[in-house]
C-alpha cells in the first residue's frame, strides 16, 4: 500500500511540480522578498541598512497610513456587502427561465469585462461637475438648480467610488453565484415542494445553505479585491479630496515611485496581512474546508 | 517515469527556451513617452540620428502619464539594468535619480566636446541639472507657469490689459464672470490646477512665492507654515469659495487638461497653465483662437511674478553599457537643429536659449519672445531626493484646505509636521 502511494506520488510529481514552482516563483518568493525588504532601510538614494521593525513602528505614527487604512477598510466594509446583495439578486433573476436568458447573462457580464481604468474614466465623466451625466440628471429631474460637486466632499467621493466599484463587480458576484445555483439539483426543489415548502422556505433551507461555499468564495474574492483597490481610486479621485480616498495600495505605490522601497514594502505587508487574516476568517466561518472534503 | 511524463517535460523545456529573449547588445535603448503626435516626431528624429551616426537605437515607448513613465524607469534603474541607456525625466525626479547614482555625470564629455553651458537657461542648469556640482542631465524642454487671458473679453469690458496683481485678477474676473454668466452659466473667471496632484504644488508655489512665501522659505527641509503661505492658501481658497471666480470642481477635477479644456471651450477668462496650451488654443477650429494672450502670472502687492519651473530633461543611465553612443544621442537631441525641429513641429519650448530669438521660430510662435523673459526667472520646486514624498504630503494638505476641510493655517501646520518627519527620516542618514 505504502509502495503504491509512493509510486503514485512520483508519477504525479511532474504534473504537480509546474504548479508548485509557479506558486513558489511568482507568489511565495515575491511575498517573502517584500517581507524581508520591509525590514530594511531600502531607499534608492541612501545606503541600504538593516532596520528591523522600525518601518512598522513608523507606520503606527504615520497619519497618512491611518487615513489610508481607514478608507480601505471602510471601502471594503461598504462595497462588498452591497456588491454581494446586488450580485445575489442578479443571479436569482438570471437563474429563472427567462426569454433571452443566455443573452441577458452575457450583457450582465459586460461591466466586469471592462478594465477598471476604463470604467473609472467613464465614471469620472459621469461625476464631472460641468458636463457629467449625474449633474445633467439632477438638473433634468429638477432636484437642484446648482450642479453637485460629487467628488468634492469626503462622503461624496467615498460613495462615488463605492458606486463605481459596485457597478463593475456585482456582475462578477452574480456569475459565481449563478454557477452555484446551477449546481443545485432540481429534484431537491421538486422534493421540497412535494413536502409543502413555500418559496421563502425553499430559499432559506435549500438555496442559501447549498450556496454557502460559493458565497464564501465570492465574498473572499471581493473582499480581497476591495482591500487592494487601486485603479478605480487612481483614476476617479486620485486619492482626493485631501487624501480622503487614499487607499492603502495607492499609498504604498507612492513610496515605490519615490524610491523608498523598504517603507512601501511595509505598507504592502500590512495590506497582505489584513487580506490573509480575512481569508482565514472567511474560510473558517464558511466551514469551507469541510465542504470541500 | 512514464512516456507521457517524459513528453511533458520535453514540452516544458521547449516552452522555457522559447521564452528566452534575444537582444541586440549593440543597440541603444531610448525611453521616451508622450502623446501620439510627439512619439511620431521622436521616431523621425531617431531615424535621422541612426542615419547620421550609424548607431542603432531601440525606442522604448512610454505612456503620456508622468507617474507611469517614472515607474517604468525606477524599476529597471533600481535593478541595475543596462537598458534603457538614455531617457527623459521630469524636472522633479532629477534630485532623486541623481542621488540614487542612476545618472552618468556629463560634465567631462561636455568639456571634451566643447558644449557651452551658456546656451541653456542658467537657473535651469544650475538649480536642477547640477547635482553636487556635476551636470547630470540637460534640459530638452523648459516649462513655466503662465497666465492665459481672453484678450477679446478684457477689451470688451474696458480693461487695458491683463492683471498684474492678484487683486486686479479678482476684480476683472468677477466683473467679466457676472456679465458672461447671463448667457453662459458655466463661465468661470479663473481656472487653475487645484486637484490633489503635482500641479497643485506648482500653482501654490507660484501664488505663495509671489507674496514672499514659497516651499523653501525654511532652511534644510520645507518652510511651509509662514504668514505669506497662509495668506496665499487662504487666497486660493477664497477664489473658489468667497470670490467664486473658480469653479467648485477646482479641487476635485482641475488638472492641466481639464483647465485647458475649460479655457479652450471659451468658458473662462483667465487660465493658469503651461506653455503647451498655447498651440492648442491657437489651432484651427479652437473657439479661443486669436482671442488669447499670455502674460506673467500676477503677484501680491510688493511681490513679483513667479513661475514654477517644469519640463523634461535628458540623462544617461549610470548602468548603461553604451555610454559613448548614449552621449552621441544626447548631443544630437540638444543640437540647435533638433531643438528647432521640436520647437517648430511640437511647439516645445527649447532648453536652448538661442532659439528664442530665431526668426523662423518666432514667426511660427510669436509668444516665444515673452516666454524667454519668463524662463530667465523660473523657480524650481525644492531640489531634494525625497521631494516626491514631500509633494504627496503637501498636496494632500493643500487640497484639504481648498476643499474647506481644514483651515489654511491648520493645513500648513499639519503639512509642516509631516514634512519635518520626512526630512528627518531621509536626512539623518
Amino acid at each position: 500500500m505504502a509502495d503504491r502511494t509512493r509510486r503514485e506520488f512520483w508519477e504525479s510529481l511532474p504534473f504537480i511540480l509546474p504548479l508548485v514552482l509557479w506558486v513558489a516563483v511568482f507568489i511565495l518568493v515575491p511575498v517573502l522578498a517584500t517581507l524581508v525588504n520591509s525590514l530594511f532601510l531600502d531607499v534608492s538614494f541612501l545606503p541600504i541598512r538593516w532596520l528591523g521593525p522600525e518601518n512598522y513602528r513608523r507606520l503606527l505614527e504615520d497619519p497618512g497610513f491611518w487615513q489610508a487604512l481607514r478608507f480601505t477598510v471602510l471601502f471594503a466594509l461598504v462595497s462588498v456587502p452591497l456588491e454581494l446583495a446586488i450580485g445575489f439578486a442578479l443571479a436569482l433573476v438570471l437563474n429563472e427561465p427567462l426569454p433571452l436568458r443566455g443573452w441577458l447573462r452575457a450583457v450582465v457580464l459586460i461591466p466586469w469585462a471592462i478594465p477598471a481604468a476604463v470604467s473609472g474614466r467613464v465614471f469620472q465623466l459621469i461625476y464631472n461637475y460641468h458636463y457629467g451625466l449625474a449633474n445633467a440628471l439632477i438638473r433634468q429631474l429638477g432636484l437642484s438648480a446648482e450642479p453637485v460637486n460629487w467628488l468634492g466632499s469626503e462622503p461624496g467621493a467615498f460613495f462615488a467610488l463605492v458606486a463605481a466599484d459596485a457597478w463593475k463587480t456585482a456582475p462578477f458576484v452574480a456569475i459565481i453565484l449563478l454557477a452555484g445555483l446551477a449546481a443545485i439539483p432540481g429534484e431537491l426543489y421538486r422534493q421540497a415542494r412535494v413536502d409543502g415548502a413555500g418559496l421563502v422556505q425553499r430559499w432559506r433551507h435549500l438555496t442559501v445553505p447549498l450556496l454557502r461555499p460559493v458565497l464564501v468564495v465570492a465574498l473572499l474574492f471581493r473582499s480581497v479585491d476591495a482591500l487592494r483597490v487601486f485603479d478605480m481610486v487612481y483614476v476617479i479621485t486620485g486619492g482626493g479630496p485631501g487624501g480622503a480616498t487614499n487607499s492603502l495600495s495607492l499609498y504604498g505605490y507612492d513610496f515605490f515611485l519615490a524610491g523608498d522601497f523598504g517603507y512601501g514594502s511595509a505598507v504592502s505587508v500590512v495590506l497582505f496581512a489584513i487580506a490573509l487574516l480575512l481569508s482565514v476568517i472567511y474560510l473558517k466561518a464558511g466551514r469551507f474546508a469541510k465542504e470541500l472534503r | 517515469m512514464t512516456r507521457q511524463t517524459g513528453l511533458f517535460m520535453v514540452l516544458l523545456l521547449w516552452l522555457g527556451a522559447a521564452g528566452c529573449p534575444r537582444q541586440d547588445p549593440a543597440a541603444l535603448t531610448f525611453a521616451v513617452g508622450g502623446a501620439p503626435a510627439e512619439l511620431k516626431v521622436w521616431e523621425s528624429l531617431i531615424e535621422d540620428f541612426q542615419r547620421q551616426s550609424g548607431i542603432a537605437v531601440r525606442m522604448l515607448r512610454q505612456p503620456t502619464d508622468s507617474d507611469l513613465r517614472r515607474q517604468a524607469l525606477v524599476v529597471p534603474l533600481q535593478a541595475r539594468q543596462a537598458d534603457p541607456d538614455v531617457f527623459l525625466m521630469d524636472v522633479v525626479w532629477l534630485a532623486q535619480f541623481a542621488a540614487s547614482d542612476w545618472l552618468e555625470p556629463l560634465q567631462e564629455r561636455m568639456a571634451r566636446d566643447g558644449i557651452d553651458e551658456g546656451v541653456f537657461f542658467a537657473p535651469v542648469l544650475d538649480l536642477v541639472d547640477r547635482y553636487r556640482g556635476a551636470v547630470v542631465a540637460l534640459p530638452i524642454y523648459v516649462d513655466g507657469g503662465l497666465l492665459y487671458y481672453r484678450r477679446d473679453l478684457l477689451e470688451k469690458y474696458g480693461f487695458s490689459g491683463p492683471p498684474r496683481t492678484w487683486q486686479e485678477l479678482v476684480e476683472q474676473a468677477g466683473l467679466v464672470q457676472d456679465q458672461m454668466r447671463e448667457s453662459d452659466p458655466e463661465f468661470s473667471g479663473f481656472v487653475w490646477q487645484g486637484a490633489q496632484y503635482e500641479g497643485l504644488i506648482c500653482t501654490f508655489q507660484e501664488v505663495a512665492a509671489s507674496g514672499g512665501g514659497g516651499l523653501t522659505a525654511g532652511e534644510g527641509g520645507l518652510g511651509l507654515d509662514g504668514p505669506a503661505n497662509r495668506k496665499a492658501l487662504q487666497f486660493m481658497r477664497d477664489l473658489i469659495h468667497r470670490h467664486r471666480i473658480s469653479p467648485p470642481s477646482t479641487f476635485t477635477e482641475m488638472r492641466e487638461e481639464e483647465v485647458r479644456e475649460a479655457f479652450q471651450r471659451g468658458a473662462a477668462l483667465f487660465e493658469r497653465n503651461w506653455p503647451y496650451a498655447w498651440p492648442l488654443h491657437q489651432q484651427p477650429g479652437s473657439p479661443v483662437r486669436d482671442k488669447t494672450g499670455i502674460a506673467p502670472l500676477p503677484h501680491f502687492p510688493g511681490g513679483q511674478s513667479v513661475s514654477t519651473l517644469g519640463g523634461w530633461h535628458v540623462g544617461i543611465s549610470s548602468h548603461s553599457d553604451a555610454k559613448e553612443q548614449s552621449w552621441a544621442l544626447v548631443r544630437f537631441l540638444l543640437e540647435r537643429r533638433t531643438q528647432k525641429r521640436l520647437a517648430l513641429e511640437l511647439g516645445w519650448n527649447p532648453g536652448r536659449r538661442d532659439l528664442y530669438g530665431d526668426p523662423q521660430v518666432l514667426a511660427r510662435h510669436p509668444h516665444f519672445a515673452e516666454l524667454r523673459q519668463v524662463f530667465e526667472n523660473l523657480l524650481p520646486r525644492p531640489v531634494l531626493p525625497y521631494y516626491s514624498r514631500l509633494s504627496v504630503v503637501v498636496q494632500r494638505h493643500l487640497n484639504a484646505a481648498l476643499a474647506g476641510d481644514a483651515a489654511p493655517g491648520q493645513a500648513l501646520r499639519a503639512a509642516q509636521r509631516e514634512a519635518d518627519e520626512i526630512a528627518a527620516r531621509y536626512e539623518k542618514e
